[in-house]
């Protein structure tokens, strides 16, 4: 029998067995969830229309119209509903812990409460750290949370410590800062300054001595009454990011002049390809300011949220409630896609994120564009009304359901 | 010298009228004093304490409810609101949350990672009170009190639990010696009698009731209700003796739709029917709550239970951070996933308002009445295709959702969706 088993005939079936199993597992790696009938936006990639999206192994595997679900170990309908990458929020603080305050504080928020049911996969946390208590940002919030998140490292050295800590220029150390940058390149990138009373330029310089050495961009909050905005938007370089940028603050310079026209050095800055963040929070974000300045042509490069404890209930919500007022305000959908997706990931060298590329990460959201009359209100409590809001009907994250609004991916109940 | 007469009644009369304003414009003041910080104006209440269920205006000053009347007139008031084609009801109470968050590396609810502060999850769900279901026992009550409560926006009660260490870990959540009911008990009725509402037991495996009867002793002393989460026993143990034995009436039962027959007891038996001693149980006045969770809500026991009139008394979140991205996601979506499976508005508001304040007893929550505390929900009824999912992932579908419209916590706007408590952006001051 055993020699039987090795004659010609079983030997030509054994082969062929193993060249269609070989067959199978080159051409039809096995899909283990398939996205069908959404509309991709991927601005990474230039697609905006109808297509497939098959996940494997936690990667995109390929976007193609028409793609067979015979495959699949699970098909989505995503018809009607718009597929896109997981969305980037780049400003945040989720450094979240039981102080006082905000670096491993209680002002903070856990970013999964937040993000994942706003089509958000990946956040980065704005200097709630610096290079001291990085590691404890790490251990407590980074390694914990199914978001991904990425950090800006504050250029002072406890972070948001508050004042007058944070103030203390013998703790903005250019050199630690970029060797803990250079430490966890996976994970910080870039560097931030937010909180300075004096007049004195040198946190400024600090920073950029960190970003030089460690190659990151430069983030900038806006709690530095004494800098003139336009020496400061001089002194930033291209692809340093501005965020806060539609507000009247009062330790800021506003970005429109008495008349309601973009200042000069906005402009230049603009040109020079310095960008431009939101940074909604929960007193960073005024229609008097953003409608004037999208008119004239000052397109947010990204939506950052400024997420913490006190801007969560306000005006902000979450950042697809920012995506959906900029909607609103006369922003395509693919741009206000792109600037939740590859114009961050662009922003933070991160050409990895904020894509549906084969190979990426199967970071995804699905949304749908619900229509109706509804209300926005920015941080000085005032509403803007619009016909459309955004809602993440589900979210993926490295390929696994992490968020389904109405069971998209559910077994349907049969009920007498 | 007429002209002069004239000229000087003049002055008097205008002198007088003058004063007469000065003192009318003093009563005005006085008036003014007395007005409305903000009117909610057409909005459909349902206030299941006070019977109302019909159309009315509700007027807000100084934190609390000043009336509830058909048609206020808008004199007198700093913010109309209007709410028109709206539910109004009472702030929800989710009667079962996690909420002791901390980095208590080797914990997980108790100061841990599994628990997360109240506000991200309540104003916007419509919800203005919370109570914590046992993350904290009388050892570190105090942590959880200083590190959460003091600072959440949201009320936050609490049930304590009989285990000192509250839940720290699985394990210690079985010391029999770690049960001490007068120090429960204490920390109830002389230290926090303002917080601490009742006492938990949850997650034994122990081969009896042995904590659950610890919990009602200290619930005796303390004249407060237990609430259990039985955890898991093999074999199960007998829920109609835990019923009829071991409960007072007004004790809770929690997870009721909760489906793992191997490891607990459930109220549906193979053959889809309700046995029988659980409505005898519901009639001796345990309480039912449901306690949804990430794992501890079966569309296979809770419709069913529905079908045959086995409704939960409470129906509550069981927010943690395993619940809070899944099936559960908020109370607004609890809510409408029970009228989904058939009960009306006014009944699933009934079960997070009025019957949880009962329940914790404390009656001046969960009601709208004259000088009750201004916690108000404002909720629309969305209509179109939804979808809701038990922790089995399987869906069920709806035809409407409900949407926290509007939430205010001590007169005070806490959450405001669209902006209907806003003036535009453009408006003239």
């Amino acid at each position: 029998m055993i020699i039987d088993l090795f004659s010609g005939r079983y030997l030509r079936s054994i082969m062929l067995l193993l060249v269609l199993s070989i067959g199978i597992s080159a051409a039809g790696q096995e899909i283990d969830i398939l996205i069908k009938n959404g509309h991709v936006i991927d601005p990474g990639n230039n697609i905006d229309e109808q297509m497939d999206v098959a996940i494997s192994g936690g990667k995109i595997l390929k976007v193609a119209k028409g793609i067979s679900s015979a495959g699949a170990k699970r098909t989505i309908d995503a018809k009607g509903m718009y597929v896109t990458p997981g969305f980037i929020d780049p400003h945040t603080h989720v450094f979240v812990g039981s102080n006082q305050g905000f670096a491993d504080g209680f002002s903070c928020v856990s970013p999964d409460d937040i993000t994942l049911k706003s089509g958000i996969t990946t956040v980065v946390d704005a200097g709630t750290s610096g290079w001291r208590n990085f590691p404890l940002l790490k251990k407590n919030v980074i390694d914990r949370s199914v978001t991904r998140v990425l950090v800006f490292l504050n250029i002072a050295g406890g972070g948001m410590t508050g004042f007058p800590s944070e103030e203390d220029m013998n703790d903005m150390d250019a050199r630690m800062t970029s060797l803990v940058i250079k430490q966890s390149p996976e994970i910080i990138v870039g560097v931030k300054l937010g909180h300075f009373r004096g007049k004195e330029w040198t946190p400024f310089e600090r920073s950029m001595e960190a970003c030089e050495i460690a190659n990151v961009p430069f983030f900038l909050e806006c709690h530095l009454p004494e800098y003139p905005l336009d020496e400061l938007l001089k002194r930033m370089r291209p692809g340093d990011i501005f965020s806060h940028t539609y507000c009247t603050a009062s330790d800021r310079e506003c970005i429109l002049d008495e008349s309601g026209k973009l200042k000069n050095s906005v402009i230049e800055a603009k040109k020079k390809g310095v960008l431009f963040d939101v940074g909604h929070g929960g007193g960073m974000f005024h229609f008097d300011v953003a409608i004037p300045a999208l008119k004239q042509g000052l397109v947010p490069n990204s939506f950052g949220s400024d997420l913490h404890r006190s801007s969560m209930n306000s005006g902000m919500k979450n950042m697809l409630e920012t995506m959906s007022k900029f909607l609103n305000l006369g922003m395509s959908l693919k741009d206000v896609i792109n600037s939740a997706t590859w114009s961050p990931a662009s922003a933070i060298k991160r050409a990895d994120l904020g894509n549906l590329g084969p190979g990426a990460e199967a970071d995804i959201a699905i949304i749908s564009v619900r229509k109706g009359t509804f209300g926005f209100i920015d941080t000085k409590n005032t509403r803007l009304t619009g016909d459309r809001r955004l809602e993440a009907e589900m979210t993926i994250k490295a390929g696994r359901v992490v968020w389904d609004m109405n069971g998209l991916g559910a077994k349907s109940l049969a009920v007498k | 010298m007429k002209q002069n007469e004239n000229h000087n009644l003049n002055i008097l009369a205008f002198g007088i009228a003058f004063l007469m304003l000065f003192f009318l414009k003093g009563i005005t003041i006085s008036a003014e004093a007395q007005s409305i910080d903000i009117l909610l104006k057409g909005g459909h209440v349902i206030d299941p304490k006070n019977n109302i269920d019909e159309k009315m205006d509700i007027a807000i000053s100084d934190g609390i409810v000043k009336q509830v009347a058909k048609d206020i007139p808008v004199k007198n008031v700093r913010r109309v609101v209007d709410v028109t084609g709206m539910y109004v009801t009472p702030g929800l109470i989710d009667m079962h949350v996690h909420a002791f968050q901390g980095n208590d590396p080797e914990s997980y609810i108790a100061n841990g990672w599994d628990a997360l502060p109240p506000d991200g999850f309540t104003f916007r769900a419509g919800v203005t009170t919370v109570v914590d279901a046992g993350s904290a026992g009388w050892r570190n009550f105090r942590t959880f009190k200083k590190q959460t409560i003091d600072r959440s926006k949201t009320r936050v009660l609490a049930f304590l639990n009989i285990v000192g260490v509250g839940m720290l870990g699985r394990f210690e959540e079985q010391d029999i010696n770690d049960m001490n009911q007068e120090m429960a008990a204490y920390m109830i009725t002389r230290l926090y009698p303002d917080i601490l509402v009742g006492v938990k037991s949850a997650h034994y495996w122990g081969p009896d009731f042995t904590q659950v009867d610890q919990a009602v002793k200290a619930g005796t002393i303390a004249n407060v209700p237990v609430m259990v989460d039985l955890g898991e026993h093999h074999p199960p143990l007998p829920i109609e003796e835990l019923f009829m034995k071991h409960l007072r009436p007004g004790d809770i039962w929690t997870h009721t739709y909760a489906n793992a027959p191997k490891d607990r007891e459930v109220p549906v038996d193979e053959n889809g029917k309700v046995k029988p001693f659980i409505f005898e149980a519901q009639k001796r006045g345990i309480i039912f709550d449901v306690g949804h969770g990430g794992g501890a809500f079966h569309f296979a026991q809770a419709i069913p239970s529905i079908q045959q009139g086995f409704i939960a008394d409470v129906i509550s979140s069981d927010l943690h951070t395993g619940s809070m991205n899944g099936g559960m996601k908020d109370m607004t979506n609890l809510l409408s996933k029970f009228m989904a499976m058939g009960l009306s508005v006014q009944d699933v508001i009934l079960r997070a308002t009025w019957i949880p304040a009962k329940v914790i007893k404390r009656p001046e929550l969960g009601n709208l009445s004259v000088g009750a505390v201004a916690d108000v929900a404002v909720f629309s009824l969305r209509k179109g295709e939804f979808g809701y999912t038990d922790v089995r992932a399987k869906r069920l579908s709806g035809t409407q959702k409900l949407e926290a419209e509007l939430t205010l916590r001590e007169g005070r706007v806490v959450w405001d969706l669209n902006g209907i408590a806003s003036q535009m952006w453009n408006a003239k001051p």
